[in-house]
């Protein structure tokens, strides 16, 4: 007997390809944001007035509005001021919406990392004339990896799961495949259990790894249990 | 296309009544979400694995499915099963706007649970031993000792949790809800005007997020009015970075500026 039918294997390979690309958006979108956000997070620790005054209000904007709504204002509103130039496609607007917003997340994950780093570490670097370079590259940097790292992992899991609300600007990605095939076989518990089960085993091995990131960057640390 | 304030000002009534519909969800999950998430959290601490694996699934499969598939098992998924769709249930799971809060609230209290967790581990074992040893019962140690405390300590990451829940309700109108982003959706099928509604939509629901995070601040303040110290020191750095623009502006050293990094 087999266990699915021939229509419902379809379904479920539809389902596959869908999942591909949300895993493609996700990794793309993240793997920006990450390179853009550090970069930027290191340029705003300049105390320049004016890069801090551009920063806290621009921040202050894409961190108080739903990335829904920024998915949406890229697709249509880009469609309709790039109108006759290009065509924005669903997947190049929902991955430019979500490193825009996912950049200013982690700048200031970044920034807030960099401040934590003890002062004595800036000025022991400084002491033993070890140059700027270098000592951001050996001393500062390793620190701010391990101290940003637990909120990067939680970015990372809000970035897989954001890559769902791609689908309602026309992705079709593993979401939008299985309102397709709930709508078709009218059965949807099983093809949205089968799309959550994605996402729930993703975080969960993203999980997994991380402890194991946590322990590498965490080396030479000892946790005092009070 | 640049903004049309003529129709965001006629739209604007509209967005209102959408808002309106965005608030009552966010209230309604904030509260549901609390009473669903203490019982689930001392679940998950529990020493006994009958109520602490259920538990840790339970966090497992809300926290880790996107809230817009949450909503689409809820609304659509849920209507299928027989003993749903034929039971006296199908009242509350016939109407979208209760699925929504459903869906809402258990994807808010997966993640509320974490935090509580956080937080009643932040409490130093010291206390709680100090308390046993005052002879104060476990029961009263907890509500009087680790619970206000680990409210404190959870606070922050209760803050942006519901911060990021907030905006995350703009998905309910995936099932029909008739919310912000929903509005702004009506506009602009209506209008073929992308940038004006969404760009209106935008700036409510930053007055909304940030209405909140002012309450939040408040709320840390007055709960943390203990701290004198900490507080002085919170303050310190904004005085000097004003003294520094300051000295800026009128080419004058600021006093006790230091050496950038």
């Amino acid at each position: 007997m087999a266990l699915l039918t021939q229509s419902e294997l379809g379904y479920f390979q539809q389902l596959a390809s869908g999942a591909v690309i949300t895993m493609e958006l996700a990794v793309s979108g993240y793997v920006l944001a990450l390179a853009g956000g550090v970069l930027v997070g290191l340029v705003t620790l300049l105390r320049n007035p004016v890069i801090q005054v551009v920063w806290r209000v621009y921040a202050s904007i894409i961190m108080g509005v739903p990335s829904l709504l920024v998915i949406f204002l890229f697709y249509y509103g880009g469609s309709s001021v790039l109108s006759g130039m290009v065509d924005i496609t669903p997947f190049e607007a929902g991955l430019s919406a979500l490193v825009v917003v996912y950049t200013v997340y982690i700048a200031e994950l970044v920034r807030g990392a960099v401040r934590n780093v003890p002062r004595g570490q800036f000025e022991a670097s400084a002491a033993l004339a070890i140059r700027p370079l270098s000592a951001w590259w050996h001393v500062i940097m390793p620190q701010v990896v391990r101290l940003a790292l637990p909120g990067l992992v939680t970015i990372w899991m809000v970035v897989l799961k954001d890559t769902a609300l791609v689908s309602l600007a026309g992705l079709n990605d593993l979401v939008a495949h299985a309102k397709t095939a709930a709508g078709a076989t009218k059965e949807p518990f099983i093809y949205f259990i089968a799309a959550s089960l994605f996402f729930v085993v993703f975080s969960a091995a993203t999980l997994r790894a991380s402890a194991r990131l946590e322990k590498r960057f965490g080396r030479g640390l000892a946790v005092v249990k009070a | 296309m640049p903004f049309d304030p003529t129709l965001a000002w006629d739209s604007l009534p509209r967005m209102l009544y959408g808002m309106l519909n965005t608030v009552m969800i966010t209230a309604l999950t904030l509260v549901f979400g609390l009473v669903v998430a203490l019982p689930v959290t001392l679940a998950r601490m529990s020493p006994r694995l009958m109520f602490s694996l259920p538990a840790a699934a339970f966090v497992i499969f809300f926290r880790g499915t996107p809230a817009i598939i949450l909503l689409y098992l809820v609304y659509y998924g849920l209507a299928q099963l027989p003993s749903v769709h034929d039971g006296v249930l199908w009242v509350i799971f016939a109407n979208a706007f209760i699925c929504a809060v459903i869906g809402l609230t258990l994807n808010h209290a997966s993640y509320l649970v974490e935090i509580l967790r956080g937080g009643l581990d932040a409490v130093p074992a010291g206390l709680t031993e100090a308390s046993a040893a005052l002879g104060i019962s476990p029961r009263q140690t907890f509500t009087w000792i680790r619970f206000p405390l680990a409210m404190r300590f959870a606070l922050k990451a209760y803050q942006n949790e519901v911060l990021m829940f907030t905006k995350g309700t703009a998905v309910v109108s995936v099932v029909t809800v008739v919310d912000l982003t929903a509005v702004a959706n009506e506009v602009f099928e209506r209008t073929y005007d992308a940038v004006t509604p969404m760009l209106l939509a935008a700036a409510l629901y930053w007055v909304l997020v940030n209405l909140m995070r002012i309450g939040f601040e408040f709320a840390d303040r007055r709960l943390n009015r203990h701290l004198i110290a900490d507080e002085q020191r919170l303050r310190k750095p904004v005085a000097a970075s004003r003294q520094a623009l300051l000295a800026r502006w009128t080419s004058l050293p600021a006093p006790g500026t230091e050496q950038a990094r």
